[in-house]
C-alpha cells in the first residue's frame, strides 16, 4: 500500500498539513453564510414551510392512534401542501447548490483567491474550508428546524417524543445533511470548473431538475437495455423489477424518498417487492425495531455519504489542478 | 147427641194412636232427612250436607246427631252459623246444611250415624251412611336413566330427570340440589332455571328436569354425590346422582418465563425453549409438537414428541427455527402446537421478530471508508501549495 503511494505521489514531496488554515476559512466562511441576505432568505422560507407543515399536519393527526406521533407530524400531508418530507425533497437540494454555486468562482472573479492563498492557508484547507463551512451551515438550518417541529409537537400535542422517534428523527437528520451534502459538492464541482456563478448555479439546478423529472424516464428507457429480452417466468419478471428499482435508485432524490419513508414509517417493512409468500403469517402494521429500519436504508445512508465525498474527491483534484494565478 | 159426639172423638183418637203407633208415619208428620243418605267421601274431606226439616205444626225442632264416632265434628249450619235448633213452619220445610268434619286419622270404611229432631215430645231419625274411601295420595317421583356421569376435572356434569306428579291433585314442587361445595348445581325445565322455585307439576303429569353440575375448582379424582330433592307440602322424593371425576391431563405450551415473544436472523437456526406443562391429574402420554409457520421457514422440535409429561409437571422442549431466505424483516406469527395422544391440541402463538443480518451494514462502512481513503489519495497525490 505505502509503495503503492509512493508510486503515486509527485517527485516534489509536498510540505506542511492539508489542514492548516482550515478553522480559519471554516469560521469566516461560516461567518458570511450565517450573516448574508442569501441565508435569510432561504431560512425564511424553510421556517414557513416547517411551520405550516407541521401546523397542518398538527391539524390532521389522527391522535387515537399514538404510536410515533413525532414522525407522522413529518409526513402527514394536506391535500393542497405536501408533507414536510415532501417538500424537503427539493428545498434540501435548492438550499444545497444556493449554498454552494459561487463557493470558488467568486473567489477568482474577486481576485481574492490568490490573496487567500498568500496567507498560510493551503489549497486544500480552502477547499475544505469550503465544503465543510457550506455542510455546518446545513446541519445548523436543519437542526433548528427538526428542534422546531418538535417543540411545536410537545406544546400541542402534550406527550415527550420516545426515545425510538427521537433516533428515528436524528437518523433522518443525518440522511437529510448528507443528501444536502451531495448537492453541496456538486455545486462545489461546478463552481470549480465555470468561472461564472451563474453558469455553475444553472448547470448545478440542471442536474438536480434531470434527477427529479427526467430520471425515471431515462431510467424506463434503459431498462430493455439491461433486461432479459424474454420474460417467461415470475423469476424474470422480479429481475426486471428490481433491475428498474437499481435504475431508480441512482437519483439521490429517490434513495432520499426510501430514506424518509423508512425512517418516518416504521410499520414499512421492504423497499422492494415482497412476494405475497414472504408475508406468509406476517403481522402487518407492527413496526420494525430501529436497527432493522437502518439496514434496510443502510445502503441508501452510506452511499449518499460516500457519494457526497466522492464527487468532493472530484472536485478537489480538478481544483488542485487548476491555474489559479489570475 | 152430645154422646155421640164423645163417641165419635174417642174413635178418632184411638184410629190417631194406632196410627201414630206406626214407626217414622207416626209421629205426627216430623220429618228430618237428606237426599242423598250414602255418600262417598275421600279421607279428610269436608261434607257438607243438605238437610230438610218438616213439621206438622209450627214450632221449634231441636237438632242433634246420634251414633258419630269419637273424633268426628258434625255441626248443624244455617244462616252462615252453627245452629242448634231451628223454627220450621207448618207446610214449609227447612232447609239447613250438616257440615261434617273427618277426624285426623281415619281409615276407610262406612260409618254410619243418625240425624236427630226433636220436637215437643216427638222425636225422629234419619240414617246416615258415609263411605269414606281413600284417595289417591300425592306422590312424587323423580326418575332417570343415567345417574352416574363421568368427566375431567373442569367439566360440567350434565344429568336429566323426570319429575311425576303420581297423585291425584296438581301440586307445587320445589327442586332443591344437594351438591358438595365445589359444584354449582343448577336445575332446568323448559330451559328455565328452577332451583329453589316452586313448580307447579299437574296430576299425573311429568315434568323432565336438566341438571347440569359445574364444578368452581379443578375437583380432585373421585365421586361426587349430588342429592336433587323434590318437596311440595305434601309429598317428596330425592334422587342421588353420581358425578364421577376421572383423571385427566391438562397441557398448557408456553416458554419458561412466560415471554411469547423472540428474535430470529434470516438464514440461522434459532432456538426457543419452550415448555410443556402439564397441570392436570393424569399424565399426557404421546404429545406431538408440530409448528405452523411462514412458508418456507423450517420449525423442527428437540423431541419431536414426548412420551410423558407427568402431572403436574413440565417438560422442556427446543424448537429450532430458520426463517425462509428470502423472509422479510419484521413480524412474523408462529404457532407451535402439542397434540397429546388422548385429548385436545393445545398451541401458543409465538411473535418472531425477524432480523436481517448486519453483514451488509459493514460493507456499507467500507463504501464509505473507500470514499474517505479515495479523498485522502487524492490530497496526498494532489496536495500542493
Amino acid at each position: 500500500m505505502l509503495k503503492l503511494l509512493d508510486s503515486w505521489r509527485r517527485p516534489t514531496e509536498r510540505e506542511g498539513s492539508p489542514w492548516i488554515g482550515l478553522g480559519a476559512v471554516l469560521f469566516k466562511e461560516m461567518a458570511d453564510h450565517l450573516t448574508g441576505a442569501r441565508m435569510r432568505i432561504l431560512e425564511l422560507l424553510i421556517v414557513i414551510t416547517a411551520v405550516g407543515t407541521v401546523y397542518t399536519a398538527l391539524q390532521n393527526l389522527n391522535r387515537n392512534n399514538s404510536e410515533f406521533l413525532y414522525l407522522r407530524l413529518f409526513t402527514t400531508a394536506q391535500d393542497p401542501l405536501p408533507s414536510f418530507v415532501g417538500f424537503l425533497g427539493f428545498l434540501v437540494p435548492l438550499i444545497a447548490i444556493a449554498l454552494a454555486f459561487d463557493a470558488v468562482n467568486s473567489e477568482f472573479n474577486r481576485r481574492t483567491l490568490s490573496r487567500i492563498l498568500a496567507q498560510p492557508v493551503y489549497r486544500d484547507a480552502f477547499l475544505f474550508g469550503k465544503f465543510l463551512s457550506c455542510l455546518l451551515t446545513l446541519a445548523i438550518v436543519f437542526a433548528a428546524i427538526w428542534l422546531l417541529i418538535f417543540g411545536l409537537g410537545i406544546v400541542s400535542l402534550g406527550v415527550p417524543p420516545t426515545a425510538e422517534e427521537t433516533g428515528r428523527a436524528l437518523l433522518f437528520l443525518i440522511a437529510t445533511v448528507f443528501y444536502g451534502g451531495i448537492w453541496i459538492s456538486l455545486a462545489l464541482l461546478f463552481s470549480i470548473l465555470f468561472r461564472s456563478p451563474a453558469t455553475a448555479a444553472l448547470a448545478a439546478i440542471a442536474v438536480w431538475l434531470f434527477f427529479t423529472v427526467f430520471w425515471n424516464i431515462v431510467a424506463g428507457l434503459l431498462l430493455p437495455v439491461f433486461a432479459p429480452q424474454q420474460v417467461t417466468n415470475l423469476l424474470d419478471l422480479i429481475a426486471v423489477w428490481e433491475l428498474q428499482l437499481a435504475l431508480e435508485r441512482i437519483s439521490p432524490i429517490r434513495l432520499f424518498a426510501e430514506i424518509a419513508v423508512i425512517l418516518l414509517r416504521p410499520a414499512e417493512r421492504s423497499l422492494g417487492i415482497i412476494l405475497p409468500i414472504q408475508l406468509d403469517r406476517a403481522l402487518l402494521g407492527a413496526p420494525l425495531p430501529l436497527d432493522q429500519s437502518l439496514l434496510l436504508i443502510w445502503p441508501h445512508l452510506t452511499s449518499l455519504i460516500a457519494a457526497t465525498f466522492l464527487l468532493f474527491a472530484v472536485g478537489y483534484v480538478i481544483f488542485q489542478r487548476q491555474e489559479i494565478r489570475a | 147427641m152430645h154422646n155421640a159426639r164423645n163417641l165419635l172423638a174417642l174413635a178418632m183418637i184411638i184410629v190417631l194412636t194406632l196410627v201414630g203407633a206406626r214407626p217414622s208415619q207416626a209421629q205426627e208428620g216430623l220429618v228430618i232427612y237428606s237426599e242423598y243418605p250414602s255418600i262417598v267421601v275421600g279421607i279428610g274431606e269436608t261434607l257438607n250436607l243438605d238437610v230438610t226439616v218438616r213439621v206438622p205444626e209450627s214450632g221449634i225442632v231441636a237438632l242433634d246427631v246420634s251414633d258419630l264416632l269419637d273424633g268426628w265434628t258434625a255441626e248443624y249450619r244455617g244462616g252462615g252459623r252453627v245452629i242448634r235448633s231451628i223454627y220450621v213452619e207448618k207446610d214449609e220445610p227447612a232447609r239447613l246444611q250438616l257440615r261434617l268434619i273427618q277426624p285426623e286419622r281415619i281409615a276407610a270404611g262406612t260409618y254410619r250415624f243418625q240425624l236427630v229432631a226433636r220436637w215437643g215430645e216427638t222425636t225422629t231419625t234419619f240414617p246416615i251412611e258415609l263411605i269414606v274411601q281413600e284417595k289417591t295420595p300425592a306422590k312424587l317421583t323423580l326418575q332417570t336413566d343415567f345417574p352416574v356421569a363421568r368427566g375431567g376435572s373442569e367439566t360440567t356434569f350434565s344429568f336429566n330427570a323426570t319429575l311425576k306428579n303420581e297423585g291425584g291433585e296438581d301440586i307445587f314442587a320445589t327442586l332443591s340440589a344437594d351438591a358438595p361445595r365445589e359444584f354449582k348445581v343448577t336445575l332446568r325445565a323448559a330451559g328455565k332455571d328452577i332451583t329453589n322455585l316452586p313448580t307447579e307439576i299437574k296430576a299425573n303429569a311429568s315434568q323432565r328436569i336438566d341438571i347440569s353440575a359445574e364444578p368452581l375448582t379443578s375437583l380432585p379424582v373421585g365421586s361426587y354425590p349430588i342429592t336433587i330433592l323434590a318437596q311440595s307440602e305434601t309429598a317428596e322424593t330425592s334422587l342421588v346422582l353420581t358425578a364421577e371425576v376421572l383423571g385427566q391431563p391438562q397441557l398448557t405450551l408456553t416458554t419458561p418465563d412466560g415471554r411469547l415473544s423472540g428474535d430470529a436472523y434470516i438464514g440461522e437456526t434459532t432456538p426457543i425453549k419452550l415448555v410443556l406443562r402439564n397441570t392436570g391429574n393424569s399424565p399426557a402420554f404421546g404429545v406431538r409438537l408440530s409448528a405452523s409457520s411462514p412458508t418456507g421457514w423450517q420449525v423442527t422440535f428437540q423431541p419431536e414428541e414426548v412420551t410423558e409429561v407427568p402431572a403436574n409437571s413440565e417438560v422442556e422442549v427446543k424448537a429450532n427455527l430458520k426463517p425462509a431466505d428470502r423472509a422479510v424483516a419484521g413480524d412474523y406469527i408462529v404457532t407451535f402446537r402439542a397434540q397429546p395422544k388422548e385429548g385436545g391440541s393445545k398451541s401458543v402463538d409465538f411473535r418472531i421478530t425477524v432480523r436481517t443480518s448486519t453483514l451488509w451494514g459493514v460493507v456499507g462502512i467500507a463504501l464509505i471508508a473507500v470514499a474517505l481513503a479515495i479523498v485522502g489519495l487524492a490530497v496526498v497525490r494532489f496536495g500542493r501549495r
